[in-house]
């Protein structure tokens, strides 16, 4: 009997555990949207209304109506998207290289030159690569922010993307070249169809990245390549107080990775397990 | 059919390994493009005097860069402060991420909801939460301070004073990154033997002592690697001091290296002083990445 009772209060006090860490997980997301939907007068008051507050709209009005604002929506969402397939294409490539082909040239130092770019801080490059951006003249230039954003994420993608080729079974591609396909035969109609998972994957997590990515347009894009980060970090100069429309473009970004990630919770759970040890 | 002669299967592995090479071509001109030549930039321009929008011409100045980094303290606050965060990340963030894969192992029911639940901070736009914290954290109007006044504590002007400041990014990385530390260590957890933890419950170990004696350290490589790539992070750290303390605010209370190298160079123009400050980073980043390559390797 005493180990049971045990049992139920350490099963309790998990549960207390678990509770209390998804308030405190939750409750910025949950503050950054009720702020959003506030009146002006709702959320400068103390003591913080919480939940007896009239819903407005109002601050997401502001939002539209901003300059430029529609034309950073797409920005983002071109930028993303191409950078991304892009990212993910390089990446398959490269990953199943990496797993299949145990000794080619170079491939000692791609794999130490992909995990030193993980380390190395991104400002670093990021002073020299302004110099030669500018002078080529590629300054605030989609195509640009996009190749940078895929080559970014590619040490991140080629990991991942190694681990979900190595999950599939070698032997598929052996007896495939013993009925005589060739490489490419393999690779398009073998390996492709099963590796279609991982590399759905693997686009989420980079999506996610991409969206997220302030450092690259923050130095490398004026106004008319802005993203939605950029936008948000622009309310801080110039409307230091306004923090309800600083929030409804916060929720903005936000709102989307939430329900995607409760959305895609299963394969974002296994692909930041076994990707991120290593990305 | 005949077998395939000695000669005939290494043919096939040239075959092999130019197919990789083709394949491995486009990740080579990334890197070469987005990082090799960058680098190298770095190191020309941090031994030329280059200002944005100088109208006289730079030339070569041998070293100067550095050793004005030497001489300036904020160059040493920087290295301090980028070695305090790092240091109470790790503190913070280790145990409880550790706690949290070990109440999510249990098991119990709902603990795929919580599972989701928690992965989310580390998911959003470092961007957004950084300001609503910031929001959060405002010293009059804000939630947190509220919910101190509540037990009849004053809350500090988290953004306004040096150590609030370096509380209030410590906080907010935490809140961001616990969620990895744990998924991570939940994977570790799932690949661990069942044997050793129930051959020692049956002979009377308490929950606690299973825990510390036979959990704990088989967990080590996990934990080791888990660390590494959290000191990298914290280096690269820079969304979020940009958003929550304005660029390493108050005055220079968290101004990591990162953000020195930026307001350097992008901030007072002094492209060249920031190109020799980054050749510092990568300087300390050196050493921690052969830590992480033994780490890795340790962790096979």
């Amino acid at each position: 009997m005493k180990t049971k009772t045990r049992k139920q209060l350490a099963n309790a006090l998990s549960y207390l555990g678990l509770l209390l860490a998804s308030f405190i997980a939750l409750f910025p997301v949950y503050w950054t949207v009720s702020t959003s939907i506030k009146q002006r007068d709702d959320t400068f008051v103390f003591p913080p209304k919480f939940f007896n507050f009239v819903p407005t709209m109002k601050n997401y009005d502001a939002i539209f109506a901003t300059r430029g604002f529609w034309q950073t929506c797409i920005n983002t969402v071109v930028i993303t998207l191409a950078s991304t397939l892009l990212c993910v294409f390089i990446a398959t490539l490269a990953a199943y290289a990496l797993a299949r082909s145990p000794r080619f040239r170079g491939r000692g130092s791609l794999e130490v030159g992909l995990v030193l770019i993980r380390a190395v801080p991104a400002i670093v490059i990021m002073v020299p690569l302004f110099q030669i951006i500018s002078q080529l003249g590629l300054y605030d230039n989609h195509l640009m922010l996009i190749i940078m954003y895929a080559a970014v994420n590619l040490p991140f993608a080629v990991w991942l993307m190694i681990s979900f080729v190595e999950q599939i079974p070698i032997a598929l591609e052996q007896s495939a070249a013993v009925d005589g396909a060739n490489r490419w035969q393999i690779l398009v109609h073998v390996v492709l169809p099963l590796i279609l998972p991982g590399m759905a994957a693997t686009t989420i997590f980079v999506a996610l990245l991409a969206w997220n990515e302030f450092l690259i347009p923050v130095m490398l894009a004026g106004n008319s390549a802005k993203t939605l980060p950029v936008f948000i970090a622009g309310f801080i100069s110039t409307r230091n107080l306004d923090w309800g429309p600083m929030a409804a473009a916060s929720a903005l970004a936000i709102i989307p990775i939430t329900i995607l990630t409760v959305v895609a919770q299963r394969a974002l759970v296994s692909g930041l397990s076994s990707g991120a040890i290593k990305g | 059919m005949p077998m395939p002669s000695r000669g005939r299967s290494k043919s096939i592995e040239t075959a092999n390994a130019r197919l990789a090479e083709m394949l491995v071509l486009p990740t080579w001109v990334m890197l070469i493009v987005v990082f090799a030549l960058p680098i190298i930039g770095a190191f020309y321009l941090s031994f030329r005097n280059e200002t944005l929008g100088a109208f006289v011409a730079a030339k070569f100045i041998g070293f100067d860069n550095y050793v004005l980094a030497f001489a300036d303290p904020r160059f040493w606050e920087s290295i301090w402060v980028t070695l305090i965060l790092i240091v109470l990340a790790l503190v913070v963030q280790i145990p409880l991420g550790i706690g949290l894969a070990v109440l999510l192992h249990r098991n119990l029911a709902g603990t795929q909801i919580f599972r989701t639940v928690l992965i989310i901070p580390m998911l959003l736009t470092p961007v957004a939460v950084g300001l609503m914290w910031r929001f959060m954290f405002d010293a009059d109007l804000g939630v947190i301070n509220w919910a101190f006044e509540q037990i009849n504590i004053n809350g500090p002007n988290w953004l306004g004073w040096r150590w609030p400041a370096i509380m209030a990014v410590t906080i907010v990385d935490s809140w961001q990154s616990i969620p990895f530390v744990m998924l991570i260590t939940l994977a570790g957890l799932a690949g661990l033997p069942k044997g050793p933890p129930e051959a020692a419950s049956i002979d009377g170990a308490r929950a606690s002592q299973i825990f510390f004696y036979i959990t704990l350290p088989s967990l080590l490589p996990v934990v080791l690697v888990i660390a590494m790539i959290r000191i990298i992070d914290c280096l690269k750290m820079f969304d979020l001091i940009f958003i929550l303390t304005g660029k390493g605010g108050p005055g220079t209370a968290t101004q990591t290296l990162g953000m020195l190298t930026y307001n350097t160079g992008f901030i007072f123009f002094q492209i060249s002083r920031a190109a020799a400050l980054g050749v510092l980073m990568i300087a300390l980043v050196a050493p921690i990445y052969v830590m992480w390559r033994r780490a890795t390797e340790y962790a096979r």
